[in-house]
């Protein structure tokens, strides 16, 4: 065995050689490459860390906040339930004012109701009345009735006021025609020539009188001059009974008092 | 038959000759670095590795824990050196199994120069760690006297390493040779496989060995040089 010290010098620098190579291909890309790798994981780790301490805070406050949302959810219930509690004893006390008021409406109703066939009652009475006057009337015109109505007309006209005498004498000087007698059945002429005469002596003399029937007086007489008029009949009076039997119902109403019209009142 | 692969000279020019140590030894460098290059151009930093990028880096990571594991505080620093000695023993002894290849680690010329550069990198790591005045002064603790027999020591310790890489290469080597001879069909085959073991071992002893005697020798000498009541050396 020799040692051939070319070769050892020869393997020498080849190994420092290998050494330099290896180096430079092997041990430092392969450190690096893993230092790079350590240090990425590194950071994704506590990138990882911190993610999941981020998520673990919001999860806290995701969980704070939902015990806040449940207290508040009973909070609200209960303020939800008393209002509804309040608004069910308002609505209840509404609706009793206005069943209240409905059954006083209906009250009024049916007292009008009543009022009205009272009054509606009492007005055909009323009508009914005068109707049999009327009829009673009617039926006794033609008897001496008439010339007593004829009477009483003659008086009226010789106890006319004087300005009624004065509007009476200035139409039938206006007028051209005669003067007018209507009475409801045809009078005597005893009944005629007293009425003509009392004309001529109240109101004008010597002025033509012209005799008619009209069956609307039902009793009495009617002297018409130019567009004056005097008259004395029951239908006038009955008119004037019904009119104020009418004013009576409706201004008493369900109060009014039974009243007996005064048929002999004079106009 | 050649024990040596010294003796086997392939060219010869003007009296240097480029002889099979040389020409394998430089084999065995190719394979490596092409093998380092073609594995190290397309490294990534990302979770998902190659399966070779995996193997260098378990190979790399191994050498360095093994660097720590004798005591070195800085596996960076021993990485290149010792990394290289381990990967180049091994690769050399393994490669013995190519039909036609002389591992060059079987020459004694191989041994003595890998011997050499392990004697000059142990004063060489010392010194860089704690400078030369330091290193020096370790020559002579705990006193003057025992200069010559740490003198006697470093030298021995080189020839020691040498003669034990070379013995245990070149004996299987020697040993196949002589098996040949009395029973050519079967002892051989087992010899190879048992050459690779040793082979392999071999690497792991010579590397570690290197890292010993670095490492003590900065170790002791630190502590026998800056002595305190925790250090109180080897």
């Amino acid at each position: 065995m020799e040692i051939d010290w070319l070769t050892v010098a020869a393997q020498i620098i080849n190994f420092l050689v290998l050494v330099w190579l290896l180096q430079r291909f092997l041990y430092r890309p392969i450190t690096d490459a893993m230092a790079r790798r350590e240090e990425r994981i590194a950071t994704r780790l506590a990138e990882a860390k911190d993610a999941r301490a981020k998520v673990e805070a919001e999860a806290e406050q995701l969980r704070e906040k939902q015990e806040k949302l449940e207290a508040s959810r009973e909070e609200v219930l209960r303020e939800v339930r008393e209002e509804a509690n309040d608004m069910r004893k308002e609505m209840e006390n509404d609706l009793r004012e206005e069943m209240e008021a409905r059954r006083k409406t209906w009250e009024d109703h049916l007292e009008e109701a009543r009022d009205d066939f009272a009054a509606r009652l009492r007005q055909r009475a009323g009508h009914q009345v005068i109707d049999i006057v009327r009829r009673v009337l009617k039926d006794y015109a033609g008897s001496d009735l008439a010339g007593q109505v004829a009477g009483t007309f003659v008086d009226r006209l010789a106890n006319l006021d004087d300005e009624a005498r004065g509007k009476l004498k200035a139409a039938v000087g206006r007028s051209d025609g005669p003067v007018r007698v209507e009475s409801s059945v045809p009078l005597k002429p005893a009944a005629r020539s007293q009425i003509t005469r009392a004309i001529h002596e109240h109101i004008v003399p010597d002025i033509e009188v012209e005799y008619g029937e009209n069956d609307d007086l039902l009793l009495g007489l009617r002297l018409m001059a130019g567009e004056q008029t005097v008259e004395w009949s029951a239908s006038r009076f009955l008119g004037r009974l019904e009119t104020t039997l009418d004013e009576v119902i409706e201004g008493s109403g369900r109060r009014s008092t039974e009243r007996r019209p005064d048929s002999a009142e004079s106009n | 038959m050649e024990i040596s692969p010294d003796a086997w000279v392939l060219y010869e020019w003007r009296g240097l000759r480029l002889n099979a140590t040389i020409v394998f030894t430089w084999a065995v460098m190719a394979l490596l670095v092409i093998g380092s290059w073609v594995v190290t151009s397309r490294l990534t930093a990302e979770e998902t590795v190659s399966r070779w990028q995996a193997a260098l880096e378990v190979i790399v990571t191994t050498i360095r824990d093994q660097i720590a594991e004798i005591g070195a505080d800085d596996p960076g620093r021993y990485l290149p050196f010792i990394g290289t000695l381990f990967l180049f023993i091994a690769t050399a002894n393994i490669l013995s199994m190519v039909p036609g290849y002389q591992p060059p680690t079987g020459s004694l010329s191989t041994t003595a120069a890998l011997a050499i550069c392990v004697l000059i990198a142990v004063p060489l790591f010392s010194i860089s760690k704690r400078g030369i005045g330091a290193y020096l002064r370790g020559y002579i603790q705990p006193t003057p006297l025992m200069l010559p027999f740490n003198i006697v020591s470093e030298v021995s310790r080189t020839i020691a390493l040498a003669v034990r890489l070379y013995g245990n290469v070149m004996s299987g080597t020697v040993i196949v040779g002589i098996l040949i001879s009395v029973a050519p069909f079967f002892f051989p085959v087992v010899m190879q496989v048992l050459g690779l073991l040793t082979g392999l071992i071999q690497a792991y002893i010579f590397a570690i060995l290197a890292m010993v005697y670095i490492g003590s020798a900065s170790r002791s000498r630190s502590g026998a040089s800056d002595p305190s009541p925790n250090d109180t050396g080897d």
